[in-house]
């Protein structure tokens, strides 16, 4: 793929080890920081928020008139190409504040659920579910209490718990948002496919970019 | 007075208990269902609060539903309007138990008038007359059989339960009717979830007159006149007016006085209405009392002048009706269309759609009550009535020629209404000289109807 060209070129003259390094960041960077960065940026009503570990930085930032946080680079790598791809760009889009912008907005539109009330009462989140925590669709989230009868809150995507829209002992209607969840995987598409093509127009500045970061 | 009242009901209705809570000064929350959230009654209340989805079990039917929105928004009342839980004493029991007032009679006066058998005979011993039935609910096919021989065919066969006349069937054979108990049992089970039935005897050419009584908690009653609501297709009113033209004004005086004495001595509470059968002879048979406000109650406001939804709420907050008897004038003669989503021309199957135009017809003796608006989307859920046009005039006839005038000027388009069935009846001889029966319409039909009136015209 000629879109991939320049990454696989700078990735030649990286060493093995300088390689399943960052692969290990990447990792690290899905399971453990981006959840937890999600919840953060979620608790504090923050607009952005950036974090740097070792080579890398990421930026989250809340999108133009959302409620909740969405990460501008949270793809799944679907192979070791498209990896690099998503590097090169995440690098780019870190420079270029438009790009990210744009990136987080598509990310908001399909790497997002909500979770909604089942019934008229009062809402009681699950004590032991916080921000960051993995979910899996249909999995209680929590219930809502109508007339002594708990009515469960369940998670309408695989994902990751969000900004929560209402307190617990919050008197909620029927359909109400309640809680946000962060579709893992959601956005994977869309973001891949940005990096794709801007990939292609910003090669020098992904390379130059990288190295920086 | 209450603090704030709940109104779990929609359309025409909701919007009626609305007003009714203003022009008393209570606040008031609209609880709706999902397929309501653009309704006219949520738009127009000064708090909404959505129950459930579109379907009525989860939402204007759920108990738990309803009362839990009455707790969260601070409701110190619940007005259910009339179908849904509008006589369930269950439900006005667990109100009552979250200290909530349900506006209606207290469930355990709900509960005395609960089976309609039972109201039947407690009804009798208090000195109204009553049609021949069946002893008590039907225990088997075998003991309807026997009773229907006992009473004569035809009879009619009537669920404990609700109204509306589901579940009832008309058998003038015990062939006929050992067919029918199992429909009617699976159709009473389904509407009410109860499938106990009695049996009634059929009087062939009857016309349905029901008194409107208010009583009060402290046993001071006041009868509000009757209506005559003879027109009715498959046992569904679509024509109400006051005075009936079946029976002079002695007779109409005491019909309603008798009635209004028996349901004040049987313990009756709040406003309510009393059902008679009238026969061709004058005769009059108690056949049920309804604790609810009724959907043709204008046709009473429009005589006597009384809001009787303001009246319900201010009986239900423990206030003294506050008039008496004498207080009570009726003037002139109203009448009532119900104006529903149906389509006269394929057996009035319900019709759902956009309101694409609206016009609500006026002048001097005209009354509309509907939720409908231009632009509205009438959801396919509930039942499909759209308005009640009402008209007033001094007499009868000029009632009748104000109803033609404001059929005419309805306009409700992008649906298919009854409007046309309305106006082939006000062309119809047997209305204007006021000899409609319950069962005219069926029998002749109403395409006769239309077609009758498309040749006069």
């Amino acid at each position: 793929m000629p879109e991939t060209g320049p990454s696989d070129a700078r990735r030649s003259h990286r060493s093995a080890v300088e390689r399943s390094a960052d692969h290990a960041a990447i990792e690290r960077l899905m399971t453990e920081l981006l959840p937890s960065l999600i919840a953060k940026l979620g608790a504090t009503g923050l607009g952005e928020l950036e974090v740097r570990e070792g080579q890398w930085r990421v930026r989250l930032r809340r999108p133009i008139g959302g409620r909740a946080p969405s990460a501008t680079s949270h793809a799944p790598a679907r192979d070791r190409a498209s990896r690099a791809a998503e590097r090169a760009d995440r690098a780019d889009r870190a420079e270029r504040p438009d790009r990210t912008e744009r990136s987080a907005e598509r990310g908001s539109d399909d790497g997002r659920a909500t979770a909604t009330s089942p019934a008229v009462g009062v809402y009681r989140p699950r004590r032991d579910l916080s921000a960051g925590d993995r979910v899996q669709a249909g999995d209680a989230l929590g219930a809502v209490d109508m007339l002594g009868i708990p009515q469960e809150v369940v998670s309408p995507a695989d994902g990751v718990v969000g900004l929560s829209l209402v307190e617990s002992g919050d008197a909620v209607e029927y359909g109400q948002p309640l809680l946000v969840i962060e579709v893992l995987g959601g956005g994977a598409g869309s973001t891949a496919a940005n990096a794709e093509t801007t990939g292609s127009s910003t090669a020098t500045d992904s390379s130059n970019g990288t190295g920086a970061g | 007075m209450f603090r704030k009242v709940l109104i779990a009901n929609r359309g025409e209705i909701a919007l009626r208990i609305l007003r009714a809570c203003r022009a008393l000064g209570v606040e008031s929350v609209v609880a709706y269902s999902e397929a309501d959230r653009e309704s006219l009654p949520v738009q127009l209340a000064d708090e909404a609060i959505c129950i459930g989805p579109a379907d009525a079990r989860r939402s204007y039917l759920s108990a738990p539903a309803v009362i839990s929105a009455a707790l969260i928004t601070g409701c110190d009342a619940v007005h259910p309007g009339y179908g849904f839980l509008s006589e369930d004493e269950g439900f006005a029991e667990v109100v009552a138990a979250h200290d909530i007032t349900f506006i209606g009679p207290p469930a355990t006066v709900l509960e005395r008038f609960a089976s309609k058998a039972g109201t039947r005979q407690l009804m009798a011993a208090h000195g109204l007359p009553t049609i021949p039935g069946s002893e008590g609910m039907l225990r088997d096919d075998l003991h309807a059989l026997s009773e229907a021989d006992r009473i004569g065919y035809p009879v009619l066969v009537k669920p404990s339960a609700g109204g509306g006349g589901k579940g009832m069937r008309m058998a003038r054979t015990p062939r006929e009717l050992e067919g029918f108990l199992k429909v009617c049992r699976s159709e009473a089970k389904a509407a009410f979830g109860d499938d106990a039935l009695y049996l009634e005897k059929w009087l062939d050419e009857n016309r349905h007159v029901e008194v409107q009584v208010a009583v009060d908690r402290f046993g001071h009653g006041v009868h509000l006149g009757e209506r005559d609501c003879s027109v009715q297709r498959r046992h569904q009113k679509i024509i109400e007016e006051g005075p009936t033209p079946a029976l002079d004004a002695v007779a109409r005086a005491n019909l309603a006085e008798t009635a209004v004495r028996a349901v004040v001595a049987a313990g009756y509470e709040n406003v309510g209405t009393l059902e008679f059968l009238v026969d061709r002879d004058g005769n009059v048979f108690f056949i049920e009392i309804n604790c609810r406000i009724q959907v043709e109650h204008p046709v009473t406001e429009m005589l006597t002048g009384i809001d009787l939804v303001a009246t319900q709420i201010r009986i239900a907050a423990g206030e003294p009706l506050g008039f008496s008897q004498s207080d009570v004038t009726l003037r002139g003669h109203a009448i009532e269309f119900r104006i529903n989503a149906e389509d006269p021309e394929h057996d009035f199957r319900p019709s759902a759609g956009v309101v694409e135009r609206y016009h609500a017809p006026g002048g001097p003796g005209v009354r509309m009550d509907s939720h409908l608006f231009e632009g509205y989307e009438v959801p396919p859920f509930y039942d499909s009535l759209l308005g009640k046009l009402i008209v007033w005039g001094p007499d009868r006839a000029s009632a009748i020629a104000r109803g033609r005038v404001a059929l005419d000027e309805l306009v409700v388009d992008g649906l298919i209404t009854n409007t046309a069935i309305h106006q082939a009846l006000l062309q119809s001889e047997t209305f204007i000289d006021g000899s409609f029966t319950t069962n005219l319409l069926d029998r002749v039909g109403s395409a006769a109807f239309t077609a009758a009136a498309a040749r006069a015209s």
